[in-house]
């Protein structure tokens, strides 16, 4: 690992300085270098989870990505999602790490995957944001975030009619 | 008797027999059902409750248990958030969860919700999420 740092700054200190995927070297030192998965604190920390909700207004926890999800309660979230327009979201893959898996779940206090995110706050899983759709509630939601549910055109366009 | 009765079967075949008894007759299910049904009943007095194993449709065999649906109808979630609502369920059950329970689908109405609209909503089908998880280290 240390070896891998000072190749680092020999290459240039511009990109050692951005360390790994565009974050600051800084915070890449504080996580034990970086590349290293289940170090002290880590991706599962409190801190760590506490900076992916709050990096978007819509976030989600879930098993697969959105354009290949592999749980189906994962799919029903980016599918209501996809039905109200919000495509530019933050979607986490939980299966590529173990340590967010467990850590979004402490976070939360919530046993399960998926997970969603408005504004920073924990709002449900899956049944829950589905109700929110069936009753109105997901499109005031995503007012407050200044974000146009697709659905309010959607009823514009059939009321022309 | 050319075959034994059910109650002097061997131990060790005593649980799948029963197991598929059960479900043969649309019975009781198997014992983490049982041990939903037990917690939901004393933790939330619900008047109408459906414990569901959807494990067989997420690719487990039949009795695997891993994957649930549950609706509880309950006075108890009178005022409540959906979210409130489910953290209770979550909280009796929380136990199953930290172990062989892997998906809890909740569907919390209250008696006067329920009456109004009684639909069970089915979980979403699978799309294989178990299988392609890491190994925990």
């Amino acid at each position: 690992m240390r070896a891998a740092v000072r190749a680092a700054w020999r290459i240039g200190t511009g990109a050692a300085l951005r360390g790994r995927a565009g974050c600051p070297l800084s915070q890449a030192a504080g996580n034990g270098g970086g590349a290293e998965s289940g170090g002290g604190g880590g991706s599962g920390s409190r801190e760590a989870v506490e900076r992916l909700v709050r990096e978007h207004p819509v976030v989600v926890f879930m098993k697969g990505s959105p354009a290949q999800p592999l749980c189906g309660f994962s799919n029903a979230v980016v599918q209501i999602l996809r039905l109200h327009g919000v495509e530019d979201y933050r979607a986490h893959d939980v299966l590529q790490d173990p340590d967010l898996r467990q850590g979004i779940k402490n976070y939360s206090n919530w046993p399960t995957i998926p997970q969603v995110y408005l504004n920073g706050e924990f709002v449900g899983g899956c049944d829950i944001l589905l109700q929110m759709h069936q009753n109105g509630d997901l499109v005031e939601e995503l007012k407050k975030l200044g974000i146009r549910s697709a659905l309010l055109d959607a009823e514009k366009d059939q009321e022309k009619k | 008797q050319l075959i034994p009765p059910l109650s002097r079967s061997p131990s060790p075949m005593r649980g799948p027999l029963l197991a598929a008894a059960g479900a043969a007759m649309g019975g009781t299910g198997g014992p983490l059902a049982r041990a939903i049904r037990a917690k939901l009943t004393a933790a939330l007095q619900p008047t109408h409750l459906e414990v569901r194993d959807d494990s067989p449709r997420h690719g487990g065999p039949p009795g695997a248990e891993t994957h649930f649906g549950v609706l509880v109808v309950s006075g108890r979630f009178a005022g409540l958030s959906p979210l409130q609502r489910h953290r209770l369920v979550h909280e009796a059950l929380r136990a199953e969860l930290a172990g062989p329970l892997h998906a809890l689908q909740v569907t919390a109405r209250t008696p006067e919700q329920w009456q109004s609209d009684p639909q069970n909503p089915p979980a979403p089908p699978c799309l294989g999420g178990s299988k392609r998880e890491k190994r925990r280290g």
